[in-house]
């Protein structure tokens, strides 16, 4: 049987076949991304001046534009911008590092595995929205309930993706490590940390935006500052083209912590 | 559901009874409402059959905030808004896409709706009357909103500034009752509904009405331009309004004392019809009356200041003022 398939048969019949095998690689090109937005927004501002769609139902780009700009001479921006950085930054570490410990302990242990995903189904679906006023009667309405809305929301994430990961490192590689007699913790070190890490990683892209999503619903806490503050406001107040440049602010948010997230994948999987 | 439903087959019945000539004829309006009382008149039209005395074919359609209201007429998704003035509503008022056409209800001394509240222990560190509130945090819904507006008009009142009370916006009702119970805000502006639960439960103390504070025009009835250019709908719905503002005054209001209807034999019927629409047990109803002048005339000196303070704190555009938002020929000023 092994012989025969290393020599093919020398029939006339055959076929000779171009390679098929190639598998999908969608080669991503350097500047499609950036003409399809271009030519979106270009749409999209013709028409707001050709007059084809109401300013007030969609503002043009240029409106935008000029908020973000006002925004900014006015400095207000940069009071937005960091009172919602430091916000995301503290509850999507602390979420992180939670995460990542319970998800260790529920990939690694029985006792934990049983607790653990119980409650995670039981208390990860819970609408954040609708704890608001309970957060506010347990946390005031200072920082702490605002950073608790995105670290609660980060940390589900995580932790799921986490033991996803740990369960998803190949068994055979930590059989091995195990009858070398290699110690517990250096497995967790050598064999299981570098072989979750990618799933970690996809998880952080995910838990990142749900960081910036949760934004606006901690903010909606009483907060004077922050782009949710910002977009909640606009939006109250029917200001539409300032309502969407604190949209855009937040994606930009969302493309340069992509950004990001793409360098550490580089970085720390150079391995694959 | 079952009262629309009813309410659909009554006026199903009625269109049958007078023939389908006359259903040909019937003009066709939808009016976006609030379930408060705020909107009384509009229920007693409707349920006594007042538009449909006046040839109108008139679909309530019920949201739950004032601001989707605007942007439905705008939309033009409803052909009428009877809604409180918001900051919303005056930017879109403001591009021209909607316009006041008639008064609706009005904060007024002796008829609670909006009310100041301190938390329990800034009452006991001396937060007893409204002109406390400098230098406090008050929790409100939104900025721009009519809590906010109120509170400007008390700093005016008493001379304080605003910027010395710290606003804190939190978006919902029951966001801002957490927050005064938890004692994390010194005070916030409630509507009478929500507050008396928080009352009853010991977690509030009550300050006082902004009615008897600073009376001021609360809400209107407005129209896109589109519709206004139905002189004739748009006459004939302002006329039924006014009878039905005329009864509910007459029979109601008046007969108020110490913020609380009586419940008799004249006042039950319309009270019923309140409750019905409003989703509330006729004994929360009598409490919760807002006032409504009986001739629908709209307070326009009060909403030209409104605009004006609305555009001093930036939360309307600039550039245009009562007289551009108000339809000339419809409103009847005080």
């Amino acid at each position: 049987m092994l012989d025969r398939a290393g020599t093919p048969p020398k029939d006339d019949t055959t076929r000779r076949v171009r390679f098929r095998g190639a598998g999908f690689v969608p080669a991503s090109s350097r500047f499609g991304g950036w003409i399809a937005l271009a030519l979106v927004i270009a749409l999209w501002q013709a028409a707001g001046s050709g007059g084809l769609v109401n300013p007030l139902f969609l503002p043009a780009p240029s409106a935008i534009v000029r908020a973000i700009y006002e925004l900014a001479v006015s400095g207000a921006l940069w009071q937005h911008l960091s009172a919602s950085l430091l916000r995301i930054g503290v509850g999507w570490l602390l979420g992180t590092a939670a995460g990542i410990v319970v998800g260790f302990a529920i990939g690694l242990s029985r006792l934990a595995r049983s607790v653990g995903i119980t409650f995670i189904s039981a208390l990860f679906p819970i609408p954040k929205i609708a704890l608001l006023p309970l957060l506010i009667l347990w946390l005031g309405i200072g920082e702490e309930p605002k950073i608790a809305t995105i670290a609660l929301g980060v940390f589900f994430s995580t932790a799921i993706s986490v033991y996803s990961g740990v369960d998803g490192v190949p068994r055979n590689l930590i059989r091995m490590a195990q009858s070398f007699n290699v110690p517990f913790a250096t497995i967790v070190r050598k064999v299981i940390w570098p072989g979750a890490l990618p799933a970690i990683l996809a998880g952080f892209r995910i838990t990142a935006s749900v960081a910036l999503l949760l934004v606006v619903s901690a903010e909606m806490i009483g907060a004077q500052y922050g782009i949710g503050a910002f977009v909640l406001q606009a939006g109250n107040l029917m200001q539409t083209d300032q309502l969407l440049a604190g949209v855009v602010i937040l994606s930009v948010f969302g493309l340069v912590v992509g950004r990001v997230i793409n360098l550490l994948e580089t970085r720390l999987l150079h391995w694959r | 559901m079952i009262g629309i439903a009813r309410l659909a087959a009554a006026g199903l019945v009625a269109i049958m009874a007078m023939g389908t000539a006359w259903a040909e004829d019937a003009l066709k309006a939808k009016i976006g409402v609030l379930r408060l009382s705020s909107s009384a008149p509009v229920f007693i039209a409707q349920d006594k059959g007042y538009f449909r005395d006046a040839g109108l074919d008139v679909e309530l359609k019920f949201f739950d905030a004032a601001q989707p209201i605007a942007v439905a007429t705008t939309s033009g998704d409803i052909d009428f808004g009877v809604t409180a003035f918001t900051a919303g509503l005056y930017n879109l008022a403001g591009k021209g896409v909607l316009k006041v056409i008639g008064g609706m209800s009005r904060e007024k001394a002796g008829y609670p709706l909006i009310g100041y509240f301190a938390s329990n222990n800034a009452y006991a560190a001396g937060l007893k009357t409204p002109k406390d509130l400098a230098g406090k945090r008050v929790a409100v819904t939104q900025v721009g909103s009519s809590f906010h507006y109120s509170l400007g008009l008390l700093a005016d009142k008493y001379g304080f500034k605003l910027a010395e009370v710290k606003i804190i916006p939190l978006q919902s009702l029951s966001n801002a009752a957490a927050a005064l119970k938890g004692e994390t805000v010194d005070a916030a502006l409630l509507p009478i509904s929500t507050a008396r639960k928080l009352m009853d439960d010991g977690g509030a103390k009550f300050l006082g009405w902004v009615g008897d504070e600073t009376p001021w025009q609360l809400g209107a009835v407005f129209a896109s331009p589109k519709t206004l250019t139905n002189k004739v709908l748009v006459t004939k719905l302002l006329g039924v309004l006014a009878k039905a503002d005329r009864e509910y005054h007459d029979v109601i209001l008046a007969a108020m004392k110490d913020g609380t209807a009586p419940i008799n034999e004249q006042t039950k019927p319309l009270l019923e019809i309140i409750a019905k629409y409003t989703n509330l047990p006729l004994e929360q109803v009598v409490g919760n009356c807002a006032y409504i002048d009986p001739d629908g005339k709209l307070d326009v000196k009060n909403v030209d200041n409104q605009i004006k303070w609305l555009q001093e704190q930036g939360f309307a555009d600039k550039g245009f003022d009562a007289n551009t938002i108000i339809a000339r020929d419809f409103v009847r000023a005080d």
